[in-house]
């Protein structure tokens, strides 16, 4: 196999976890391989096993269940966030009152409050339940996202402001990716919270299905973090 | 039961002993059957026989031939010999009344 061919190789095998990489990269070496069937073993073993993971439920909960929905709904959030802001704050800087805001500033406040926190655990909930699936998710989130971003036509707004939602879901995406579960008081505690924040958009009509589309993963994590604590108290209960 | 590409890797990996690994087994595959036989294919499959129980696998050493690279070492369970053997008694019994088996003299000529 050439240096070239064999450097094509090595970067196909990145889509391969760490001890499989080794003992695939080795048999190629071994079997003296030419690079394009090199890279060709590598991408059939790497299509064969993300396939492998779609047979479970939860890479499509977090592609179909969430990450899609999820960034088309809070892309509309945050755009809504982002007008509310130029309403009631923007004018507010540059009369130069300082102190005096617009009315509203409370449930922006609110608004804000929930963007995050949709965000951020629309995230944890994408990054723990599929992490081998993660790269796909985000894919599939990014799509609704390149569309809205090409059509955007409000002109007094930048149109970044559809991607509020992105830091606190990329930082939930880690945080789902690294920890995977929190505790039951804390998950008790984000999704009453949420709950709470979702209140005073009970009387606009229409408004449950993007206030569960984006609320269910909350009330995930508490089920998650309950499930978990039931085990632990069980297994407990057995040793004593 | 066991699938006829299950029961092939079983079979060649039992048959090399304590030299049983990917390269090794593809190579044992593709002489004995004369098909070509995927990295794709043997890596999820060992995975698969893996999680049933029938193989066990861990790193084993490098060689300089494979660039200092670990190789992925099998081993056939006690549950994956039974398997592997219930497999071709199945072969055996289903075959009996076959044309192409040797002690039959059938009408393919």
């Amino acid at each position: 196999m050439t240096a070239i061919g064999w450097s094509f190789v090595e970067v196909a095998a990145r889509l391969l976890e760490r001890g499989e990489r080794e003992a695939v990269l080795g048999d190629l070496l071994e079997a003296g391989e030419s690079g394009l069937q090199g890279v060709l073993d590598v991408f059939g073993l790497a299509v064969r096993r993300q396939l492998g993971l779609w047979k479970d439920w939860r890479p499509w909960l977090a592609s179909f269940g969430m990450a899609l929905p999820g960034s088309l709904l809070l892309m509309g959030f945050s755009l809504s966030v982002s007008q509310t802001y130029q309403r009631l704050i923007h004018p507010t800087i540059f009369k130069a009152t300082g102190l005096t805001v617009g009315p509203g500033f409370t449930l922006f406040l609110c608004n804000v409050f929930l963007l995050v926190g949709w965000s951020w655990t629309g995230g944890f909930v994408m990054g723990s339940i599929s992490r081998r699936t993660v790269r796909v998710s985000a894919i599939i989130s990014f799509l609704p996202c390149v569309f809205c971003l090409a059509r955007f036509r409000v002109e007094s707004l930048s149109r970044f402001c559809l991607l509020l939602f992105l830091l606190p879901a990329v930082w939930g995406v880690c945080q789902g990716l690294q920890i995977a579960q929190i505790k039951m008081r804390s998950a008790l505690i984000l999704a009453a919270a949420i709950t709470l924040l979702t209140i005073p958009t009970w009387t606009s009509k229409g408004s449950w299905i993007p206030n569960w589309a984006l609320s269910w993963p909350a009330w995930y994590l508490v089920a998650m973090a309950w499930r978990s604590e039931a085990r632990k108290e069980r297994e407990r209960w057995r040793t004593n | 039961m066991l699938g006829e590409f299950e029961y092939l890797m079983i079979t060649a990996a039992a048959g090399l002993g304590d030299k049983a690994y990917g390269a090794a087994i593809r190579e044992e595959i593709e002489h004995t059957t004369g098909r070509n036989c995927s990295i794709g294919a043997l890596y999820t499959t060992i995975e698969r026989l893996e999680k049933k129980g029938l193989l066990t696998t861990w790193m084993g050493e490098a060689t300089p031939e494979r660039g200092g690279r670990a190789k992925r070492m099998v081993r056939v369970t006690p549950k994956g010999v039974k398997a592997a053997k219930d497999f071709y008694d199945v072969v055996i019994r289903v075959s009996r009344g076959a044309s192409w088996v040797a002690n039959r003299t059938g009408s393919t000529s």
